[in-house]
């Protein structure tokens, strides 16, 4: 499968460690386009402009988490599809059931490998090409 | 239960005489006289528990729980600040490190290409292809060994919630118990003392800033002075 390495990317986490470790990967990746957003809050009227093709977020965030993001980003008629990947260190099972059930794409648990990364990425990607075409 | 309120039968008496009468006014003036008896045993009560809690604050050895609220948990608090304030420093700089060394990785691999076919033999140019690549994974594995940095910073900041939290609230038990914050005295000269020939590791608080060096060039002339 053939993923747009163009697409605009939002990184969203309160650490700016997480941020350029992120960053750099999806640039290891091929990506190139990156935006940056420290919570919620800043990200939200980012992701209203219709710009990002992919968004990747933190759970625990002052203000508002990647959690309810999410959920913003899923009840937007126009905003509704775009893909979600949540990296993160929270790991209990009810919240990974809760992200699941509020429309997540992916979901990484921190610490994590670029290997994981780069195999969550194809396979968000490879289902976005499914709906697309089916 | 013993119950150190007396209430009068008469009065209870009297209460339903009223209420059989409908006598709402008369009815209100006794329901008034009997809770108010309640309520001034309620604070005697409670004044005799603050009491008590005052008591038992002082009891405590030499004031320490007083001393502790005031300068340790602050000092707690400033020194799990210091911890994430280095962290991301020390994180930021192995990152920009990192990401230079990547960039030269990536202009050796563009020279290798530009030069195959050249100055370049086949066999050392792939070996030199090999290399960088693995140069690339090292450089990412250090990248990402950093992200210890989030996970230990939500860590602390969770713990430095749980510690004002605490401070908060022994501040109220203090001021419940009727005791002055403001008033509550520095550690004592020689306990300071005690500590600091124990060692107490690097100086990260404004208290403990001060009257310490902040440089080797300072300890220098310090020992200078010393005729050391």
């Amino acid at each position: 499968m053939q993923m747009n390495r163009d697409m605009n990317i939002l990184v969203v986490d309160d650490f700016s460690t997480m941020r350029r470790i992120v960053k750099n990967l999806l640039k290891e990746l091929g990506f190139h386009k990156f935006d940056e957003a420290d919570d919620g809050a800043t990200a939200w009227p980012m992701v209203q402009t219709g710009k990002y093709d992919f968004i990747v977020s933190d759970w625990n965030m002052p203000n508002m988490s990647g959690l309810d993001l999410l959920k913003h980003v899923r009840s937007d008629a126009n905003l509704q599809n775009t893909p979600f990947l949540l990296i993160t260190a929270e790991a209990k099972r009810s919240q990974i059931l809760e992200a699941a059930q509020a429309g997540v794409d992916g979901y990484i648990v921190k610490p994590f490998t670029a290997a994981t990364l780069n195999a969550k990425i194809h396979k968000i990607f490879e289902r976005v090409a499914e709906r697309q075409n089916g | 239960m013993t119950c150190a309120t007396h209430i009068e039968i008469e009065k209870v008496q009297a209460l339903l005489n009223a209420l059989q009468k409908n006598d709402q006014i008369q009815a209100t003036v006794l329901l008034d006289e009997l809770t108010q008896l309640r309520e001034s045993e309620l604070y005697q009560r409670l004044s005799s528990l603050t009491n008590n809690l005052h008591d038992t604050l002082d009891g405590l050895v030499d004031n320490r729980l007083l001393l502790q609220t005031k300068h340790d948990l602050p000092d707690v608090t400033e020194r799990l600040e210091y911890v994430l304030s280095s962290t991301d420093e020390a994180c930021s700089k192995t990152l920009s490190s990192t990401e230079r060394a990547m960039d030269l990785s990536e202009s050796i691999a563009l020279l290798i290409q530009e030069n195959s076919n050249k100055n370049l033999s086949e066999p050392l140019q792939k070996q030199l292809n090999g290399l960088t690549t693995k140069l690339d994974t090292e450089l990412t594995n250090i990248l990402l060994a950093q992200s210890f940095q989030d996970l230990t910073g939500q860590v602390l900041n969770r713990v430095l919630l749980t510690v004002s939290a605490l401070e908060q609230s022994l501040i109220q038990l203090i001021s419940d118990s009727r005791h002055d914050y403001d008033a509550i005295p520095d550690k004592e000269d020689d306990e300071q003392k005690q500590d600091e020939m124990k060692g107490i590791g690097p100086n990260v608080t404004q208290k403990s800033k001060q009257n310490s060096v902040d440089s080797q060039d300072a300890v220098d002339d310090l020992l200078d002075d010393l005729g050391i």
